[in-house]
């Protein structure tokens, strides 16, 4: 998967899952402060739907907790993606 | 200790008729049933025998903003949707209340069976399969508590006073309603929203249907039943919907010009103690009685008995013998779980509102098929079509599972905004 199909398929998450307008989803948008998300968010995005979505298991990450735009969340899984194809510490499920 | 007195200032329903209280009160005053036949939705479950329910209405969800939404389900949508009803009521639909209290005076007390029964069956379909509690979302939990309409309500209006759950299956409304009276006059609490929500699922009806008091003799003829009092009846109708009323604080209501419903005179909430599905008529006539002692009253100054009566073949026969010893056969009394089925812990509150509206009518509606009151129902007095005189003050009953008796007196005080509001 490349960057740009990760970039996609997070955005369709957020229209679906948190209701905001495509062109609100700016890369260098604040999770919280420019689109809205709380606490509650972060931890239905982590630990639920990225697991859904890209099978990469979050929840003792200490690198998602740093996550504060939008492009963060973008590389984030990226490189989790990645890791996961490389064998990493990621724990990918079907 | 000076104990205030406690007004009813708001109103706010939704019932299977539909959406606030207008509508429930048409559907009573044209003897309507709002039992519909869940054969299709419902007859891939085993061993189901009750294929009837009174849905509620759909709501918008959607206008809803999503991050109160996402921790609601279909019975907070329901208490919801009420509570702002009854708050535009009180204080007109421009304003949502808060305006009028101090922080902390207006509370939230709302009870049901369970949290969402729906949510629940998300639940455990989601995690059993795999034994994965990471497919749970996260707020799921939100919407399986048991208080989970109280706190819903509370967080979409701010409130910030005193949120209660008053969790006892069919009586939890009517304690929600005692519970606030006592928040009230205690001084506690200036004003409180309180009633009951609930939502239908299978497993509600089930779990009646397991003890055989769920109806099932009628499921090709769904406007039949449930029957209350009648000598065919044979079980209860699952219902869902909200009542939620605005109790307020006499002086309070009084210096902000509210117009006033009723005064809530007497409450009372006691147990059997001595089965856990049986309704006993002993305990039943304490709690009737020690309402009336509490609202210093005597039987003889009572107009109406809203009763109970769910149409179960031993709680109706127990309710009877009650309400006979204490009123013989002198006082009115309707059930009008025939009209909308048994919306159980909103049962108390919706019946208390259309009570309070045949109040302020001057009318009595009778119990929708009851065609032949059964001689274990006898020796009160049924009313079986619709009766116009003047009611003062009644009593509301309410009865639920564990032995859990309510009862709760309201009196008239003559206001004519309350009078000309509604319907």
């Amino acid at each position: 998967m490349d960057k740009q199909q990760v970039v996609a398929r997070i955005a369709t998450l957020f229209e679906t899952e948190f209701e905001i307008a495509p062109d609100r989803l700016l890369p260098d948008a604040h999770l919280f402060q420019d689109l809205g998300l709380d606490s509650i968010d972060m931890v239905e995005m982590i630990v639920v739907l990225l697991q859904k979505e890209f099978g990469i298991q979050l929840r003792d990450s200490e690198e998602a907790r740093a996550i504060r735009t939008l492009g963060n969340l973008h590389d984030f899984v990226f490189n989790e993606i990645g890791k996961s194809a490389a064998g990493g510490s990621a724990d990918p499920r079907p | 200790m000076q104990l205030k007195r406690v007004v009813i200032t708001g109103l706010g329903a939704i019932t299977p008729m539909g959406v606030g209280p207008g509508p429930f009160l048409d559907g009573l005053a044209g003897h309507r049933s709002a039992t519909v036949s869940m054969r299709d939705q419902w007859q891939h479950f085993c061993n189901l025998h009750s294929l009837v329910a009174a849905p509620g209405p759909d709501l918008d969800e959607k206008s809803v903003p999503r991050q109160n939404r996402r921790s609601m389900s279909r019975m907070s949508f329901y208490g919801y949707d009420a509570a702002r009803q009854a708050l535009a009521d009180a204080f007109g639909s421009e304003s949502d209340g808060r305006d009028h209290f101090s922080p902390g005076r207006l509370g939230c007390v709302i009870g049901s069976t369970t949290g969402s029964p729906i949510a629940l069956n998300e639940t455990f379909e989601t995690m059993l399969p795999d034994r994965d509690i990471g497919k749970l979302t996260a707020v799921k939990f939100f919407q399986c508590v048991s208080h989970t309409v109280a706190m819903n309500v509370a967080q979409c209006l701010g409130i910030t006073g005193t949120v209660l759950a008053t969790n006892a299956a069919c009586a939890s409304g009517l304690q929600a309603a005692g519970a606030a009276y006592d928040l009230i006059r205690l001084g506690r609490q200036d004003a409180v929203l309180c009633g009951g929500a609930e939502e239908l699922h299978p497993s509600v009806t089930g779990s009646f249907d397991v003890l055989f008091a769920a109806s099932a003799r009628y499921n090709d003829t769904p406007a039949e039943t449930p029957r209350p009092f009648d000598r065919d009846r044979d079980g209860i109708v699952c219902g869902e919907g909200a009542g939620i009323l605005l109790l307020e604080d006499h002086e309070h209501a009084c210096a902000r010009g509210a117009k006033i419903y009723a005064e809530v005179i007497g409450y009372h909430t006691c147990a059997s103690g001595d089965h856990i599905s049986q309704s006993n008529r002993i305990a039943l006539n304490r709690c009737l009685r020690q309402a009336l002692a509490n609202a210093k009253i005597s039987p003889e100054q009572i107009d109406y008995v809203n009763a109970h009566a769910a149409g179960t073949i031993q709680g109706d026969a127990e309710e009877a013998a009650a309400i006979r010893e204490i009123f013989g056969d002198r006082v009115p009394v309707s059930s009008l779980k025939g009209n909308i089925g048994h919306t159980l812990g909103a049962s108390g509150p919706i019946e208390l509102i259309a009570t309070l509206m045949m109040m302020r009518d001057n009318v009595i509606y009778p119990t929708l098929n009851l065609r032949n009151p059964a001689p274990d129902c006898d020796g009160i007095q049924h009313v079986t079509s619709t009766i116009s005189r003047p009611m003062d003050t009644f009593i509301k009953n309410s009865f639920a599972f564990g032995g859990i008796n309510a009862a709760l007196v309201c009196k008239k005080m003559i206001s004519e905004p309350a009078l000309k509001n509604h319907g």
